[in-house]
């Protein structure tokens, strides 16, 4: 074949008629899709310019891309005003691009024709399919001029159409949302669909709007999570979600890319349900822990939401978030001196309840109740609140709790006994709780023993209670023994008969009490002027002991009671009686010249109006002298009763008694302050009973130290156990030794 | 001496008590630890801080003394360690009560022996802990110079100087 005759000219222009693109002109020409171009074919095939030619064609299309489709349909994102329009605007961009995708598909077409022809199989990108090739070609230029909000375009687009489709936001007049037409006439969901299919065919569905999409997806999770659960723990919302995310997500979704599903496989679904599923898991329990401390506190009305988030904690790996959420929470509303100690206590409980469902293994329990557990051990009444609130009429949490009674001991010992019996069902504790110091120690989740355990002894708990019972047996002198004797029982089935053995023994002091008055009273003879008068009688050994203080009582009831004390001597033998003069109560009658009072007062106060009786007029310092009480003691009982204008200070430190009430004098009175003397224990205080056994200790330590030269703290610790700590309710731990012997070296 | 015999236990023909003693000690004991955990008490709650003592470790039958030298004596402002240890059949027999420290006097031998009545033929059992370092205690300032067990002390007792001089030369604090 010669190719100098060959008319070069007329097949260059048989060819640009076959490729009109290779003409240079700006737009992409309409093609004529009748002509089958075998002339221009041939031509290539017999000058062997096949790659040439593609070469050319294929130019031409990415400069086309390029120049003109590319920059137009980015242009349609520019123009973004409202969400409406810019549904419409996406729709029409792709719509644009897709008409222009389609005329290039069809040079493609001649060119894979061409191809076939000449039999020629070089590849194109990679892409033995020309077609592949064109779609990848659009999305790598597509994506190389990505302007900067076209998300915000796209997540509207979406946005839209996920609004439209929510069953929950549906337009109550029965319009679009986005065309404001009647729902029967309104074609937004068939452009929605159109415009889908046409990203789809182009293969540009996932590159260009997945990303985007799946962001939509989770900020619409989120926000329907959020709002479902606000405030609102009394229901399971974990089904209810499932439900929602299958038929109103999953389902929305997969209109989307039903079209795209011959690229996408089942499995690219599957992958994508696990991860949304896991992404709505994820975000409820991260709620649900946000909103953990109100949970705790609205427990038991919680316990639904408390079931959820337990059914939550293993599919995530939150724990650790849980954990210092909570303590945060706790820290910044409950562990302050704003908060009193009853509601951290009840706060305590609900805490110990709520976690015990969300974790039985109690590993959570330890680490997230920690902190308070050490606040409340800082601070001073909580032992007092403990005990009355167990003790306490009406409904309470903790007298619940100690009528419930499991009846778990209090010991330690027999927990680990118990542990180490089905030791074939134990199970390492899991990892992701956080820190936790002690797993050493058996756990128990018993609230009582954790409330108890606050003070790391029973033996402080019991001697609290004593004294609580003490203050309480001693205040009501007409005492109602059997309830007392009932929450005694209680007690004794958790911390042994033992430790509460004094306990009953006051109770039943009270009891002998009546009976022996009772007997006494038929003993001695009366005389008329005579007081009546009856005596608590309290074996010393068994009381806590009694806060001391001096005072003379006036020699009348001196006598009564030195009768009563010989009495009792002969009633009882070798017994005597020992008198607390300042504890009990006086029923005085006064009868002045202008009035007559009914009071119940503490025996200073009877005995200096009794003084009052004999002399009208007494000095600060006489009446002090007299009663064995200091006079800064003094002048505090005094002005109790000239707040009830009974008695008057004259001139300084002198008092004198008013039997008439002048009308004036009422101003004066007020000024006096009123005493508030019966919420004064007649015990001696816990911290002060402590005080006295760490000093019979320190006796101990001296001889110790003087006999055995130097021991370290732990020896002392163990010697002191075994040779000081007899009575019942002596102990004390190595941490309280060292502070008290740190105490000793200043 | 009927108080230095246990009243519980029977008396008994001398080879069957040889068997039995053992058992009978061991039932006993408890008595025993009750009383001497009592005697601590009281020691350790005595205003007198001339004397101390207190078991040496776990073994509540073994301990340690510390009695200060008796004032206006040679022995003054020195400190002596003893140890005592009590028989299961105490307070029925006297503990072996020895210095610790070395001490230089005419009734304690130079490995801490001390011959004084009351621990050996005169032993009674209402003495106790306290009673026992009271005596050592007055023995130190008036030792019984006509039975010694250490004849140069004796000798030397006379001559306060001297003495003090060999006390001194002997003595180590513990």
């Amino acid at each position: 074949m010669d190719n100098n005759d060959f008319d070069y000219k007329s097949v260059w222009i048989t060819i640009k008629q076959t490729f009109p693109i290779l003409e240079g002109s700006s737009t992409i020409p309409e093609d004529d899709f009748e002509a089958v171009p075998y002339e221009a074919i041939n031509l290539i095939k017999m000058l062997n310019l096949t790659e040439q030619i593609q070469g050319l064609v294929i130019n031409k299309i990415e400069e086309r891309l390029r120049k003109d489709v590319v920059p137009e349909f980015w242009s349609y994102f520019k123009r973004t005003d409202n969400q409406n329009a810019g549904f419409q605007q996406f729709y029409h961009a792709v719509k644009y691009l897709f008409y222009n995708f389609l005329k290039l598909d069809l040079i493609v077409n001649k060119l894979i024709l061409l191809r076939e022809t000449n039999d020629y199989k070089k590849p194109v990108y990679n892409q033995t399919c020309l077609h592949e090739a064109l779609k990848l070609i659009v999305k790598a230029v597509l994506l190389s001029q990505l302007p900067i909000n076209y998300q915000r375009m796209i997540s509207n687009f979406y946005e839209t159409a996920l609004k439209m489709q929510d069953p929950e936001e549906e337009n109550p007049n029965g319009q679009c949302i986005i065309c404001l037409q009647e729902q029967y006439i309104c074609s937004c969901i068939n452009m929605f669909q159109e415009t889908n299919k046409k990203l789809s065919k182009m293969a540009l569905l996932e590159p260009l709007v997945g990303q985007t999409l799946t962001n939509l997806i989770y900020n619409y999770i989120q926000s329907h999570i959020q709002k479902i659960c606000k405030d609102s723990f009394d229901t399971s919302h974990l089904e209810a979600l499932e439900k929602w995310l299958q038929s109103v997500v999953i389902s929305w979704l997969k209109t989307i890319y039903f079209n795209d599903m011959m690229s996408t496989s089942e499995f690219f679904f599957n992958e994508f349900d696990k991860k949304l599923k896991n992404y709505l898991y994820n975000t409820y329990t991260k709620i649900r822990i946000d909103q953990l401390f109100n949970i705790i506190i609205e427990y038991p009305d919680s316990v639904p939401a408390l079931e959820d988030l337990k059914l939550c904690l293993p599919k995530t790996d939150l724990k650790l978030h849980l954990t210092k959420t909570l303590q945060k929470a706790m820290e910044t509303r409950l562990l302050h001196p704003g908060v009193s100690t009853s509601d951290v206590l009840t706060a305590y409980v609900a805490a110990i309840r709520s976690l015990r469902i969300l974790d039985p293994s109690g590993l959570l329990l330890e680490t997230n109740t920690q902190p308070i557990h050490q606040y409340l051990r800082s601070r001073e009444d909580t032992i007092r609140c403990v005990v009355s609130s167990l003790t306490e009429e009406g409904p309470n949490d903790l007298a619940e709790e100690l009528v419930r009674g499991e009846a778990v001991q209090v010991d330690e010992n027999t927990l680990v006994d118990e542990g180490m019996e089905d030791w074939e069902t134990w199970t390492p504790d899991p990892v992701d709780g956080g820190s936790s110091k002690s797993s050493g120690l058996p756990r128990t989740s018993d609230i009582i023993s954790m409330l108890v355990n606050v003070y790391g002894s029973k033996e402080l708990f019991v001697n609290e209670y004593r004294t609580l019972l003490a203050d309480r047996l001693l205040s009501q002198y007409s005492c109602d023994t059997e309830k007392e004797i009932r929450y005694l029982e209680l007690l004794k089935l958790r911390f042994g008969d033992s430790q509460l053995h004094y306990c009953e023994v006051m109770l039943k002091d009270i009891a002998d009490s009546k009976r022996i008055n009772q007997h006494i009273k038929q003993e001695l003879n009366h005389s008329e002027d005579d007081i009546p008068m009856s005596a608590m009688i309290v074996s010393a050994q068994f009381w806590p002991p009694f806060k001391d203080e001096k005072l003379e009582l006036h020699r009348k009831l001196v006598k009564q009671m030195e009768n009563y004390t010989s009495a009792f001597e002969t009633l009882k033998g070798s017994r005597t009686l020992c008198w607390k003069n300042h504890l009990g109560i006086v029923d005085l009658e006064i009868e002045l010249a202008d009035r007559t009072l009914n009071l119940s007062v503490s025996p200073v106060h009877a005995t200096i109006l009794m003084h009052f009786q004999d002399h009208k007029t007494w000095s600060l310092e006489a009446l002090s002298k007299v009663m064995h009480v200091p006079s800064t003691v003094l002048r505090r009982k005094l002005s109790f009763w000239q707040s009830h204008g009974i008695i008057i200070e004259s001139e300084p430190d002198v008092f004198y008694l008013q039997e008439e009430q002048e009308s004036n004098e009422n101003n004066l009175q007020d000024d006096v302050i009123v005493e508030d003397y019966e919420s004064e224990s007649a015990m001696a205080s816990a911290q002060d009973q402590r005080e006295e056994e760490l000093q019979t200790f320190w006796s101990y330590i001296l001889g110790m130290l003087m006999n055995l030269d130097t021991l370290p703290l732990e020896r002392i610790h163990q010697m002191l156990k075994m040779f000081a700590f007899q009575g019942p309710t002596i102990e004390c731990n190595l941490q309280e030794l060292k502070v008290f012997l740190d105490r000793k070296i200043t | 001496m009927a108080q230095n015999f246990n009243p519980f236990v029977e008396q008994l023909p001398e080879n069957v008590k040889q068997a039995e003693s053992s058992k009978k000690v061991s039932n006993d004991n408890h008595a025993v630890t009750k009383r001497l955990h009592k005697e601590l008490m009281t020691l350790m709650m005595s205003e007198d801080k001339s004397i101390s003592a207190f078991p040496e470790g776990d073994n509540l039958f073994k301990w340690v003394g510390t009695i200060m030298g008796p004032k206006d004596t040679v022995y003054e402002n020195l400190k002596f360690k003893l140890s005592l240890q009590f028989p299961n059949s105490y307070p029925y027999t006297a503990p072996v009560v020895k210095f610790i420290t070395p001490c230089f006097h005419p009734n304690v031998d130079t490995s801490g022996n001390i011959c004084l009545d009351i621990l050996k033929e005169k032993w009674s059992a209402l003495y106790d802990v306290r009673t026992i370092l009271l005596s050592i205690q007055a023995l130190l300032g008036e030792p019984n110079t006509s039975s010694p067990l250490n004849t140069t002390a004796a000798d030397k007792w006379k001559k306060k100087d001297e003495y003090k001089k060999l006390l001194l030369e002997s003595y180590k604090e513990a």
